[in-house]
């Protein structure tokens, strides 16, 4: 063991250092006071509009956190699936949530509790509405588009790891003809989500949804360094075209071998 | 110190049959129900502490694991990464006992319905059936009963997987009805879409291919070869939009990571009262 695995080199000091400076330095200087601005993100706009439209039908809303287990991906699920039970408390709308994995399950069912709670109506929490199906990958889904057409559920918000399932979940969607949002870091199944639902978050604005629906001033200055890393990153990116533009070009010159061995060797999977 | 507790570790971690397993699993759940009851008995006004030092502590070996990798000189190993397999083993003995919690919640949802003989009570009983069959013949072929293999065989290669495979084949249709809709040209942008993946399809097949094969192989117009423009398509403006919503997601995540870790994470975890 040990030899085998990867541990991180100068460049991720240098990047990862840089990228947790501008976050905190961020999020300080938003707890200070400083306001923040964040441009409008449709998908994450029309969230209240899909809790309003599930109220005036009269019918269940349906939050799936796909495949997720206790990761990153599923605690910020959990975080967005908060302020959308928080949203159908007050409007009394009954959310249900089918889980895959057994821990985010166990979480799932104390966020919901702690947001009928935080809306002063604890009586509307039904623990049957969080569900756990199976951590089987179709098994879960058969549940869930059974859930979609015996609840006849208005909206469906999709948010969290998905795979070849999705577009399983949102064509049966469609089929019910519920408005869909879906949300997943997910880049594999972001087009199946982009063709068969009404709105899709994609990328990282999945992971400024917290941010965006909250407004807390720790999240939008969390948001705003991911701005300041990828500029940083970007400028990496840049400089790096151009060394091994150059390295291509030039192979004699003195600055394209001092790039090579003082910049582009730490950028290469597994050296370094 | 390091030597006796590497002994002790190694005296725990070994593996034990009959009684003495018996003993570990008791042992364990004890101290489990210790370790739960001191947590419940402290002043609610702690409880949120001891998570945000649980969470911290658990983030800060991960983080050195791979940020500071310390080798030992005399064994050339390196010890954090060494313990990483019993940290894996932890989550995994966690997250049985949150499939027991799982499992309790599918037992209430289809149970309930099935005593009151609610809509749809039919499904439940065939969760019931196909639940207590597969794993009471699990345990049965563990055992080693005779005949027992090859009816959980039926089970589990006949039922489940073709299930499983039936239900995956349906993306084949409806990848047709979800195409249907998004190459509706009701934009610019849908436009563009359909124009790009009319190309990519007739690139990948060969009457795409037959298509332009009058064109040159060598040169500049051998360029405007539908397999050539597809592969392009493919390899630079597609991938270099898939990488720039990977770093992005990346960023995202170890955002949301530091802010979790260093329990800055508000709204929906951290500002509950425990």
């Amino acid at each position: 063991m040990g030899e085998s695995t990867v541990y991180a080199n100068i460049a991720v000091y240098v990047v990862e250092g840089l990228l947790v400076f501008f976050i905190v330095y961020k999020i300080i200087s938003a707890r200070r006071g400083r306001q923040l601005f964040i441009r409008r993100i449709p998908g994450l706009s029309a969230l209240d509009e899909a809790v309003g439209r599930a109220t005036e039908m009269g019918r269940p809303m349906l939050f799936t956190p796909g495949l997720s287990g206790l990761s990153i991906i599923g605690l910020q699920a959990m975080a967005i699936m908060s302020h959308i039970v928080k949203r159908a408390a007050k409007y009394g709308t009954r959310v249900i949530v089918p889980t895959a994995d057994p821990l985010l399950y166990t979480v799932a069912e104390e966020v919901a509790k702690d947001a009928y709670n935080a809306e002063g109506v604890p009586e509307q929490f039904n623990p049957e509405d969080i569900r756990y199906l199976s951590d089987n990958q179709f098994a879960w889904a058969s549940g869930v588009v059974g859930t979609l057409h015996r609840e006849k559920v208005a909206t469906a918000f999709y948010f969290g790891y998905y795979a070849a399932e999705s577009l399983i979940l949102t064509e049966n969607g469609q089929m019910v003809g519920a408005i869909q949002i879906a949300g997943t870091p997910t880049t594999t199944q972001i087009p199946f989500f982009l063709a068969s639902c009404d709105y899709t978050i994609i990328g990282d604005e999945y992971y400024a949804a917290s941010a965006y629906l909250s407004r807390e001033p720790t999240l939008l200055g969390s948001l705003v360094g991911q701005d300041y890393g990828k500029l940083t990153m970007i400028a990496l990116i840049i400089v790096g075209a151009i060394a091994v533009t150059l390295g291509a070009l030039y192979p004699d010159w003195t600055v394209v071998h001092w790039m090579q061995s003082h910049f582009l060797k730490y950028f290469q999977r597994g050296v370094g | 110190m390091g030597q006796s507790l590497h002994h002790i570790w190694t005296w725990l971690a070994m593996p034990r049959h009959g009684l003495a397993l018996a003993v570990f699993i008791i042992g364990a759940l004890g101290i489990g129900a210790l370790f739960l009851g001191i947590l419940c008995s402290v002043p609610a006004r702690f409880r949120k502490g001891i998570v945000m030092a649980v969470t911290f502590i658990g983030g800060l070996y991960l983080s050195l694991e791979f940020l500071v990798p310390y080798k030992n000189v005399h064994t050339g190993k390196y010890p954090l990464t060494e313990v990483m397999p019993t940290v894996a083993n932890l989550e995994i003995v966690i997250g049985c006992f949150a499939l027991l919690l799982g499992i309790w919640n599918l037992f209430q949802i289809h149970g309930k319905t099935l005593m009151k003989f609610g809509k749809d009570w039919y499904n439940s009983a065939i969760f019931f059936l196909t639940f207590f069959s597969i794993a009471i013949l699990g345990f049965l072929r563990d055992k080693g009963v005779h005949g027992t293999p090859e009816m959980f065989s039926i089970l589990f290669s006949g039922f489940l997987l073709s299930l499983q495979s039936t239900t995956f084949s349906l993306i084949a249709f409806y990848i047709v009805s979800a195409a249907y809709r998004a190459f509706r040209i009701r934009s610019a942008e849908a436009g563009f879409m359909m124009v790009a993946a009319t190309i990519i399809m007739l690139a990948l097949v060969p009457v795409g291919a037959l298509l332009t094969a009058w064109l040159p192989e060598t040169g500049f117009l051998s360029a405007f070869r539908l397999e050539r423009i597809g592969y392009w398509i493919l390899t630079s403006p597609n991938m270099a939009a898939q990488r720039a919503i990977a770093f992005g997601v990346a960023v995202g995540a170890l955002a949301t990571g530091l802010r979790i870790w260093l329990s800055l994470e508000r709204g929906s975890f951290f500002d509950r009262q425990l």
